[in-house]
């Protein structure tokens, strides 16, 4: 790591009225790495994703991502950000098509850059054929691959993916997993990842391990395995919970 | 502007595929002058030169234009619900030009079913406008529909669920066609209830169409009531205010409350 690091997160926090949903995150992410949040649902991990995409304006304390303040500079942030959310955002009454190209427009992509990647993504999806199918009429699994090939459209420099395999069929997932490593090699993106399948982690470059709003522990996934003494990072999270 | 037009666009889509509401919209001020206006024609008959259908006519136009608006800019209700706010948020684009681009769809939608209903009903009812009443009721509707379309996402940015719809119904929806001069010129109202017309936005947008299209009947109360000049000032101010508002509003959206779900 030594380029300059993507996100720097300090003291960073939310609380949610009386709820402490995110205590006091402290977090280095350097370019061009795959990085994983893991932890239990409840841990932060969404929270933590969406202060950082300026979704959220935090509690307490800081953080920048590739050296924009999330607070000062959100248009920055996110003009170098892209994000597939857990849970839905596509307009039921539009075809998968009609979604990808509103959110092209919205991304300023003009026509004759947006078509050809709507078209490849809908193809690595296996969507191809439901393209113009309103998506109210599509099946759930049908809705979330679209919705993940939403969030690769624009192709960013960083991308933060919320628990983006749940809910996807395994070619869909595999699809998911192709687009990642391509972007990561032709683009060098930095990819988030958060989720609590432990394997998804498994060829990160890094993990933090989130729990209750805490960083619970931080490292490889070789690192963490060896400190807690466990060959799995299911152990790790076993041990930390103890 | 690319995204602006995006936003627009989506608007346009979803009226265009709900044949419910496109249907409903167009058919409503028919239901009115048939129902409504020929009821009260019986009513006025012989109390003055102008034909109760007649003075209907621009506060029917202005009724699309505030159904039209209001129910465009009120779908960020939604938005929010079906997750789309949620990708508006997260987009490259500043806050207030989200919300431009929500009013300036249902400028458009309040603009165009209006433009559509006016070119039936005035030829209909036989007005007669010249070129400069045309422009004076286009301005009536551009205006009228950007100045709601404003107040409606203003509205709509406060509020968590379509549970509270009926409420600005009752409240908001209601109240302003009663007390815009569309049904009787607000002269006739008593004064407080008048006062409660210069608040209303729709009142100055039927106001410019009746400038516009009863030109003839002004002298005898049944045309424009205030000066067109407060009329565009007006509106035109509700217009950047609500729009401003609402951008405000939308900005604010990550502050206190989760944006959808997840942990």
């Amino acid at each position: 790591m030594t380029t300059a690091p993507a996100i720097e997160a300090r003291g960073l926090g939310k609380d949610f009225g009386p709820v402490r949903a995110l205590d006091s995150l402290d977090l280095d992410i350097g370019a061009r790495e795959f990085f994983a949040v893991l932890g239990p649902n409840g841990a932060g991990k969404t929270t933590a994703v969406h202060l950082l995409a300026t979704l959220l304006v935090p509690t307490r304390g800081s953080a920048r991502v590739l050296g924009h303040d999330i607070v000062r500079a959100g248009l920055d942030v996110r003009r170098s950000i892209g994000l597939v959310f857990q849970e839905p955002t596509l307009d039921r009454d539009l075809s998968i098509v009609e979604n990808l190209r509103f959110a092209a427009r919205l991304w300023d992509l003009p026509g004759r850059l947006a078509e050809p990647r709507i078209n490849a993504l809908l193809d690595q999806f296996g969507l191809a054929s439901a393209r113009d199918i309103p998506v109210r009429a599509l099946s759930g699994g049908q809705r979330r691959s679209a919705d993940v090939a939403r969030g690769l459209l624009a192709e960013p420099r960083v991308l933060f993916l919320d628990e983006p395999t749940a809910g996807l069929d395994p070619h869909a997932r595999r699809a998911l997993w192709e687009s990642i490593h391509r972007l990561r090699a032709d683009r060098g993106v930095t990819v988030v990842l958060t989720t609590h399948y432990i394997e998804e982690a498994e060829p990160c470059d890094r993990v933090a391990l989130l729990d209750r709003g805490r960083l619970a522990a931080f490292g490889t996934p070789a690192e963490l395995k060896r400190r807690a003494g466990t060959s799995t990072l299911e152990g790790v999270l076993l041990a930390q919970r103890g | 502007m690319r995204p602006l037009y995006g936003i627009v666009m989506r608007e346009v889509i979803r009226f265009l595929r709900q044949r419910g509401r496109l249907w409903s919209s167009l058919a409503r001020p028919f239901v009115w002058l048939l129902l409504a206006g020929t009821g009260f024609a019986a009513v006025f008959a012989g109390s003055s030169q102008l034909d109760y259908r007649r003075f209907m006519v621009p506060g029917l136009i202005g009724m699309v234009v505030m159904f039209g608006a209001l129910l465009a800019s009120l779908s960020t209700v939604v938005d929010r619900d079906a997750g789309v706010l949620r990708l508006l948020l997260v987009a490259p684009i500043d806050r207030g030009a989200v919300a431009l681009g929500k009013v300036l769809g249902a400028t458009v939608l309040g603009t165009s079913q209006a433009v559509v209903v006016g070119l039936v009903l005035i030829p209909a009812v036989g007005l007669r406008p010249g070129v400069g009443g045309v422009l004076l009721a286009a301005g009536g509707i551009v205006l009228g529909s950007l100045a709601i379309g404003a107040l409606g996402l203003a509205l709509a940015a406060t509020m968590r669920s379509l549970e509270d719809f009926s409420t600005v119904m009752n409240f908001v929806v209601f109240p302003m066609l009663f007390l815009s001069g569309a049904l009787y010129p607000v002269q006739r109202l008593a004064g407080w209830l008048r006062a409660l017309t210069y608040v209303n936005p729709l009142a100055y947008g039927v106001d410019l169409l009746k400038h516009g299209l009863l030109g003839p009947w002004a002298a005898s109360g049944y045309g424009g009531e205030w000066p067109v000049s407060l009329d565009v000032a007006v509106l035109s101010v509700c217009a950047i205010v609500c729009t401003t508002l609402a951008g405000m509003l939308i900005a604010r959206e990550g502050l206190t409350s989760r944006v959808g779900g997840g942990s």
